[in-house]
């Protein structure tokens, strides 16, 4: 339904931070994007919903039912985003307007787009307030976003991105400023509105135990490249790529029982710094002299896919 | 897209260079003795050797214009100045100590604002008799309470910053911290209010002379100028004018100069500008 | 065991709320409520919660930024809260603290040779630069990068500069509060090792403060688990982890698992 294309985003300087990545997100499908800052995961949803930010250029292909929407097309991308896909955001408090009632701000979208009455449209904002398992949610129309807790807040952007009913919700970071209680509830709650309304679900975190609950597939990023995927409980009990593997070494478990955890050398490049080849080149353990020239592509692994020349030379 | 200065620090910038620079120059160099009487010459129309002409005595109108730019910035720095030290330590002080000491210090600042400047200089010159000193304390004195309370809102922001924890847990004392930390984060805003402050003091300095207040004769001031003028409005429009113009045309570039600083150091009302 | 580097003994503080009406009494928030527990040389101890959980409290209130409201802390069995103003400037060089925001904790116009010797500076001492290169290697940066500012550098790196900051003094006891959490993985577990050869080196306690479940149990030898202000529990890290005595540990720990064995 919604599916990426030889999707790249290019930056003021013409360098990648999104290197031709294709996807493709069924009805009802969790997936998850993993990644540290700058992998280019955030870039990869906005990208998505035609909301790069001024500056960055987009080539390849965004397909939703088939039908590519063009860069340029502005209209085209306002009713793919009334319609078709929606997103909430790490910081719920930032997302709404302190000024407008709760239940205003589901309504709005809910006139706008689908053209119901004030009345219904405070019914349906009801509806989904409640169908988001909000505490008291008939109250909560009438409250102001700073009346609410952090939870409620999300549960509410929730709401607002479930109004129009899109066939894919894209969540960046949704449980990062959240308590882990009320991040269990949000991830649960992702989850069963996924399964209940057939809704696609990219689910964008640096979070592998969050990722885990919430998603069934996932990939893996790394300086703007996708370097692994596949099927999320898979991938993380069996990664392919040395980028995976080191990410799951590197957080700290309840298993870990040694003083000192194993450690990825060197820091996350800056784009300018990265590799032409595998964007990995220059940390990896494992390196061959392939690696900092030339590009891996993403080939089959036991779990799923992994872009890594390793894979070739065990082969 | 580069970065371009906004067009209200560009036309301000270039009013203030106007008006300073005559200022400067005045203080080595005018066409003629500011107070040179040439009853023969007067009411000259320009000309090339008096270049805006002369007035009822025959003094050159383009010396005076620049004298009183001199008068005019001298005050405008000294009590703008004064008021803006005072004032910033006070507000360091408030933001530093809290409790009790903030309050008093704040509340003495409302006490200041309820006072008018004008008065408060009006009152001044009766007691002690009036002069451009007396002006210039009025005006560093109603500047003191404005100061106060812009640096103790940036500094209490600064307070509750990280790197400011890390300097009490550093063993530090709030003095040090507020000379090395809070002072240097806070001079934006600081120098932004006082450039503000320098139309707003350009402004009363004027008023006061044109009311008899301020300079006395014959020190050149635009207001007191202006109040010669008046008798002689159509006889001479021109007398009147000049003066006129210069006092416009410094409170212009210091207030668009203040607004388009305040801009750019206040990114979020700039995006509200824009959009 | 040797007297503790750090005493907590019932520390209670509460906060007053803006009151909700004229006439109703104003409410009060008991930040953190009869607190308890030593810290010795050389050991970790793990301060777990969640927001409002009272641990950032704690933690101000043993770096001596607040008083609490009944209770002692003793630091080398010193009561801070009864020095002299003086006298807790001077002891502050045996107690530092790395803070969470690696953006905040540096002042963005000094460069950050300043800032690591500011501990210095407060001491009296003028010549810093051999301690500050000492330092910066020590937390594995150049000594040549005290020239820079913090914005020329990586978010890990600040936090490497922050420690470095928090060690120039050689402290007895050092507080981190979320000093990991802003963090991507793969650099967190860089500045752990960091903390962990640093504690090996300088022989230091360190209050470990942070709602990452998974993180305190990797660093930490003992526990102390936090909601709404009280202990829930405490004790042992291995014995809370299998054995959690309240369902709020439990929540923790299934928050910090990972879905796959």
């Amino acid at each position: 339904m919604i599916a990426l294309r030889g999707l790249c985003v290019r930056t003021g300087t013409g360098h990648l931070a999104v290197r031709d990545v294709d996807l493709t997100i069924q009805a009802g499908q969790r997936l998850g994007v993993v990644g540290e800052s700058g992998s280019g995961k955030t870039m990869l949803a906005l990208s998505m919903m035609g909301m790069v930010p001024d500056g960055l250029q987009v080539e390849g292909q965004v397909l939703v039912d088939g039908h590519s929407i063009a860069a340029e097309d502005e209209r085209a991308w306002r009713s793919h985003r009334a319609r078709s896909v929606a997103m909430i955001f790490q910081e719920p408090m930032a997302a709404l307007n302190p000024l407008v009632r709760v239940g205003d701000t589901i309504a709005e979208p809910l006139r706008r787009h689908l053209g119901l009455s004030r009345r219904d449209a405070r019914a349906r904002a009801l509806n989904l307030l409640e169908e988001t398992g909000i505490p008291q949610a008939r109250r909560r129309l009438d409250q102001y976003p700073h009346e609410l807790s952090g939870g409620q807040r999300q549960r509410v952007l929730i709401a607002l991105a479930l109004a129009c009913d899109p066939q894919l919700l894209i969540a960046d970071e949704p449980t990062t400023a959240l308590d882990a209680q009320v991040a269990l509830r949000i991830t649960d709650l992702l989850v069963r509105l996924s399964q209940e309304r057939r809704m696609g679900l990219l689910f964008i975190s640096h979070d592998l135990a969050a990722v885990s609950r919430t998603t069934s597939d996932i990939m893996v990023m790394y300086g703007g490249d996708v370097v692994e995927r596949g099927r999320t409980a898979s991938v993380l009990s069996a990664p392919e790529h040395p980028y995976t593997r080191g990410l799951l070494a590197a957080r700290p478990s309840l298993m870990t029982r040694s003083r000192r955890l194993p450690t990825i050398p060197g820091t996350v490049p800056q784009l300018n710094a990265l590799a032409a080849g595998c964007r990995f080149a220059g940390r990896c353990a494992r390196e061959l002299p392939i690696c900092a020239s030339r590009r891996p592509p993403l080939s089959p692994t036991e779990t799923g896919q992994a872009a890594c020349h390793l894979l070739g030379a065990q082969a | 897209m580069t970065a371009r200065l906004p067009a209200n620090i560009l036309i301000g910038a270039v009013l203030v260079a106007l008006v300073a620079g005559a200022a400067v120059l005045s203080a080595v160099w005018t066409p003629y003795p500011y107070a040179a009487i040439d009853v023969a010459n007067k009411f000259a129309a320009p000309s090339a050797t008096h270049w805006l002409g002369t007035d009822q005595l025959g003094r050159d109108l383009v010396s005076q214009l620049m004298a009183a730019a001199g008068n005019s910035m001298t005050v405008a720095v000294v009590a703008v100045g004064i008021g803006c030290s005072v004032g910033t330590v006070l507000g360091l002080l408030a933001a530093a100590r809290g409790g009790w000491v903030e309050e008093i210090i704040m509340r003495l600042s409302d006490l200041g604002f309820a006072f008018p400047a004008l008065l408060f200089a009006i009152m001044l010159a009766a007691a002690f008799g009036p002069s451009l000193s007396m002006v210039v304390i009025a005006i560093a004195f109603i500047n003191i309470p404005t100061f106060a309370r812009v640096s103790r809102a940036a500094a209490n922001q600064i307070w509750r910053r990280e790197y400011v924890f890390a300097a009490r847990a550093a063993g530090m004392s709030s003095f040090a911290i507020s000379r090395d930390h809070v002072l240097p984060n806070i001079a934006a805003p600081v120098i932004v209010q006082a450039t503000i402050e320098f139309a707003v003091a350009i402004l009363v300095e004027a008023a006061l002379s044109y009311l008899g207040l301020g300079a006395q004769p014959p020190a050149p001031s635009w207001g007191r100028m202006l109040a010669e003028a008046q008798t002689l409005m159509y006889l001479a429009p021109q007398l009147a004018i000049w003066p006129g113009m210069c006092i416009v045309t410094a409170v212009l570039g210091f207030g668009l100069l203040g607004d388009g600083l305040r801009d750019i150091s206040d990114p979020r009302l700039a995006r509200q500008r824009s959009a | 065991m040797s007297d503790p580097v750090l005493s907590v003994q019932a520390v209670t503080r509460r906060y007053g709320l803006p009151r909700r009406n004229l006439f109703a009494a104003a409410p009060v928030l008991t930040a953190v409520d009869n607190v308890s527990f030593d810290l010795a040389a050389g050991q970790t101890l793990g301060v777990v919660g969640e927001s409002g959980s009272g641990k950032s409290t704690l933690a101000r209130m043993v770096m001596g930024f607040e008083r609490p409201d009944s209770g002692r802390i003793l630091f080398q069995g010193q009561d801070i809260h009864r020095l002299a103003t003086g006298d807790l400037q001077q002891a502050r060089r045996r107690f530092q603290m790395v803070f969470q925001d690696p953006f905040g904790s540096l002042d963005p116009r000094r460069r950050v040779g300043w800032s690591i010797a500011e501990p210095l500076r407060a001491m009296g001492e003028t010549d810093t630069d051999a301690q500050v290169a000492e330092a910066l290697e020590q937390v594995g940066l150049r000594a040549g990068h005290a020239r820079s500012f913090p914005h020329e550098f990586s978010g890990g790196q600040r936090q490497r500069i922050a420690i470095a900051r928090a060690i120039i003094t050689r402290p007895a006891l050092l507080v981190a509060d979320e000093a990991v959490s802003a963090l991507d993985v793969s650099v967190q577990a860089q500045i752990l090792n960091l903390l962990m050869d640093i504690q090996d080196d300088l022989g230091l306690a360190i209050l470990f403060i942070s709602h990452d479940l998974a993180v305190v149990s990797c660093v930490c030898d003992t526990l102390l688990v936090m909601q709404g202000g009280q202990v829930l529990e405490s004790g042992e890290v291995s014995g809370i982890l299998q054995d959690p005595g309240h369902d709020y540990t439990r929540t923790l720990l299934s928050a910090a698992r990972l879905g796959v064995s």
